[in-house]
């Protein structure tokens, strides 16, 4: 009776209004939004990532693809569009901000830290072209690496659109690493060096050459342990203009001696190479390599490492380089087009980053380092 | 107030004795103001209710206004980026995209990868191979590379995939097609008597390396199992080529390339020189030089004495013979893809001596990937005649012309003949026999220097 009451009190009107209160809700709730046009810098950002985003999920990693996919008037799925990419005029310049050129920064992963990952969201270079590729072993570290990564992902990636990242593509390796312990001792052990940095490139390799799109203008190189680097790292790389510059790798570390924290040098793979080496070099076979940092091979080259002028840092000042580190690396895009990779088998008795360089040299490329300009490793 | 007429039957079995079972309360008990209180919370009730609409009907109209609204009403709740609807993360796993002899039938993915300069007219016939193709087209991706180009090899191009695109049979379809476009500055002419003059191989051959290699990384995915690398000017192969060179399940394999040629020039030849096993001279010779030099394949300049896979071809030979290789070439290279994940790639430097594809087999082999040939698997690539067989070829539809004046003089000879008497009609079917042998020739020559 009571429901009967209500009923017939309300008037036709109201139920007219309600009736189109309820079209207009579901209309409102169906209908596909548009860019919003609100001034604000954040619906800037999300309208250029819409742009940029990929009609059909067959398509470039670095770039999104749009959820909803277009469908033909026979109900089928459309075929994957034809996409044009004009390569002409794709920059990669030091001016990399104003020209909106897009980063990849790449990253073979072993073990997750967190402080690796909340460096990468404090890179004040625009989230919306930057682009991130990781690869993993198939092993438990893998996997728990993996697993951590996954979960930091989400929470930046449903975060603030601004700290959104362009797109993330997770890789994992065909091939077994040779070693399984990520142990410090066992890794920097020399006998183990030639295998591990031999599946090191195959890894980065596998990286660079599925990850890479055709918009993409640099490639940054950064390893999954570096956990402290300036916020403008990809402006300052950049800056120089340089097909292949890098950093000096340190670590920040507790001296119980003096009682306080202290740096010291931790990336011996960027020098300028001698005459002993060179030397060394011609006297090996052809698959033999030759290393730094080791006390059974002195080659005397000259090591960035210890190029930093502490009395007078100028974080501008580049040298020229022979080999280069890859704990972070930033190339152009089209040094790596040109054939430019981490050589899996000794290329001028070299491998992996430093095998890299020369072969950047043997392109044409020039190889440059920044002393005094430092990123920094987890200590262990 | 009409209530009570609503369902008077309903009445009848209660009937009403108002005094009596009156539950209405006594109106001095009742508040004063509440008609006049429910009328007020009526009008306000409404006016919320066409506020209410009215706003709706604002947001329906203006959409741009919604990114300002929503998030007041909804308090935050609703963030208007939410519905971005775009897929930022991918996940792959590598070895799931291995490679085996039946991969049409496990879904693997091919990436062919073809480059062109001013191709416009071989596109049509390298278009209906591409229709042709029996590997499933849903699992191939095409991605092209147009170089230097100086006819309308890219808007044809585009015109001709966008077709195959929107053909209503979905079996035609092919999955990401990707076209590119890069210029390197192609200093060296493409006719075929610059294109391979010796001085001009080495360079020639690193700027196509770094097409290749440019091709290659902006198009190769981490779904693909393998890559398929095809000239656009092959006149003929097997439409089964994929599964032909897929099923030796080799990280590298490439057929015989040979090309068809005029009667008067031997009907055929080999074509593709590039691939070869390594000799001993040849190790000796590329020892001898410096650096940076790059040895080419079959040139006097470089006696290599190599054993090269096309002068191995029996045309009644096993199709599925295999051969190992050291140096390959580029017209048509099937290979795992983990073979270019690896890192082997076309060397635009001098790689142990060589570049390009040659440089590839060698590099591939030193990463210890198997390359191997197939001596009686021939497709055949499209003749271009030279400089000198285009002369030659005026020369034989000159003598071909002049042969015709001769008949017809000859036959208006034998006409007048004729005329003058009947018994001299033997000579004109002489006459007309050699006429049309000597016009399949004429026509021939015709037909090559139109190619």
């Amino acid at each position: 009776m009571a429901v009967a009451r209500s009923m017939r009190r309300t008037s036709p009107i109201s139920l007219v209004l309600a009736a189109l209160l309820a079209f207009g809700f579901i209309v409102f709730m169906l209908s596909p939004s548009t860019p919003s046009v609100s001034a604000s810098a954040s619906a800037v950002s999300s309208q250029h990532r819409q742009e940029d985003a990929a009609e059909h999920p067959l398509s470039p990693p670095t770039k999104p693809f749009l959820k909803s996919q277009a469908v033909r008037s026979n109900g089928l799925q459309a075929a994957p569009p034809v996409v044009h990419y004009n390569l002409n005029n794709l920059t990669s310049s030091g001016n990399a901000i104003a020209n909106r050129e897009r980063i990849l920064i790449l990253t073979p992963l072993a073990r997750f830290y967190q402080g690796y990952w909340d460096n990468l969201v404090k890179l004040s270079y625009p989230h919306e072209l930057i682009s991130l590729g990781f690869i993993a072993p198939k092993t438990k570290d893998g996997n728990a690496a993996v697993a951590a990564l996954e979960k930091a992902i989400h929470t930046t990636q449903s975060g603030p659109i601004d700290n959104r990242f362009a797109s993330i593509t997770i890789l994992r390796q065909d091939f077994e690493p040779p070693l399984q312990s990520q142990d410090e001792k066992v890794r920097h052990k020399m006998s183990a060096q030639k295998e591990r940095r031999e599946s090191m490139s195959r890894a980065r390799n596998s990286l660079v050459f599925t990850t890479m799109g055709p918009s993409t203008s640099w490639v940054l190189w950064l390893d999954g342990d570096i956990v402290e680097t300036p916020s403008t790292l990809i402006q300052d790389l950049t800056k120089h203009n340089q097909p292949v510059i890098v950093p000096n790798c340190y670590q920040r570390y507790y001296d119980s001696n003096s009682k306080k924290w202290d740096i010291r040098p931790y990336d011996y793979n960027s020098w300028i190479d001698s005459e002993t080496a060179q030397d060394l070099a011609a006297q090996m076979g052809p698959d033999e390599i030759l290393l730094e940092g080791y006390a059974e091979m002195p080659t005397y080259r000259t090591l960035m490492a210890y190029l930093p002028n502490f009395s007078a840092l100028d974080p501008h000042r580049t040298v020229a380089l022979d080999g280069v580190g890859g704990t972070a690396l930033m190339v152009k895009a089209d040094v790596h087009r040109d054939g430019a990779m981490f050589p899996a088998f000794p290329f001028f008795h070299l491998v992996e980053t430093e095998g890299f360089s020369k072969m950047a040299k043997r392109l044409g490329y020039a190889v440059s380092g920044l002393p005094d300009y430092f990123v920094y490793h987890y200590n262990e | 107030m009409n209530r009570q007429y609503a369902s008077p039957k309903g009445y009848s079995a209660y009937p009403r004795a108002p005094s009596a079972f009156s539950i209405s309360p006594n109106r001095s008990f009742q508040p004063r103001s509440q008609p006049a209180l429910r009328r007020r919370r009526q009008l306000f009730q409404r006016l919320l209710l066409l506020g209410g609409v009215s706003l709706l009907l604002v947001i329906f109209i203006f959409p741009s206004w919604r990114a300002a609204i929503i998030p007041t009403l909804s308090l935050g709740l609703v963030h208007p980026s939410e519905d971005l609807q775009l897929q930022t993360v991918r996940y792959y796993d590598l070895s799931e995209v291995q490679g085996t002899e039946k991969g049409w039938e496990r879904g693997e993915r091919v990436l062919m990868l073809t480059p062109l300069r001013d191709a416009s007219s071989h596109l049509p016939m390298f278009f209906s191979h591409l229709r042709n193709l029996t590997y499933p087209h849903n699992l191939i991706d095409l991605a092209f590379l147009v170089s230097d180009s100086r006819d309308d090899t890219l808007g044809m191009l585009t015109r001709m995939l966008q077709e195959v695109q929107n053909d209503p049979d979905p079996k035609m379809n092919f999955g990401e097609i990707s076209v590119i476009e890069k210029d390197f500055g192609q200093k060296v002419q493409q006719d075929v008597e610059s294109r391979h003059g010796f001085e001009a191989q080495a360079s020639r051959r690193k700027l196509m390396a770094q097409a290749r290699n440019w091709l290659l990384s902006a198009t190769l995915r981490p779904t693909h199992s393998w890559v398929y690398w095809r000239d656009a000017d092959v006149e003929t192969a097997p439409f089964t080529i994929i599964e032909d060179l897929m099923r030796h399940n080799r990280d590298v394999t490439v057929p015989n390339v040979w090309r068809p040629l005029p009667d008067w020039l031997g009907g055929e030849q080999p074509y593709d020189l590039n691939s070869w096993q390594e000799s001993e001279t040849a190790l000796a010779l590329a020892e001898s030089l410096d650096e940076d030099a790059v040895i080419v394949e079959g040139y006097a300049e470089y006696a290599t004495w190599r054993p090269h896979l096309a002068y191995l071809r029996d045309p009644f030979g096993d199709p599925d013979m295999e051969m190992e290789l050291d140096g390959i070439g580029g017209v048509s290279i099937l290979a795992k893809a983990r073979v270019f994940r690896a890192g082997v790639h076309f060397p635009a430097f001098s790689f142990e001596k060589h570049a390009e594809t040659e440089g590839f087999g060698k590099m591939a082999k030193r990463m210890k990937f198997s390359v191997i040939g197939l001596p009686h698997y021939v497709i055949w690539h499209l003749y271009e005649p030279s400089v000198d067989d285009l002369r030659h070829m005026e020369e034989m539809e000159r003598e071909a012309r002049e042969q015709e004046e001769r008949e017809r003089e000859l036959q208006e000879q034998t006409d007048s003949t004729k005329a003058k008497a009947h018994n001299a009609a033997k000579g004109s079917d002489k006459g007309s026999d050699e006429g049309p042998a000597a016009q399949p020739a004429k026509d021939s020559a015709k037909g090559f220097s139109n190619l």
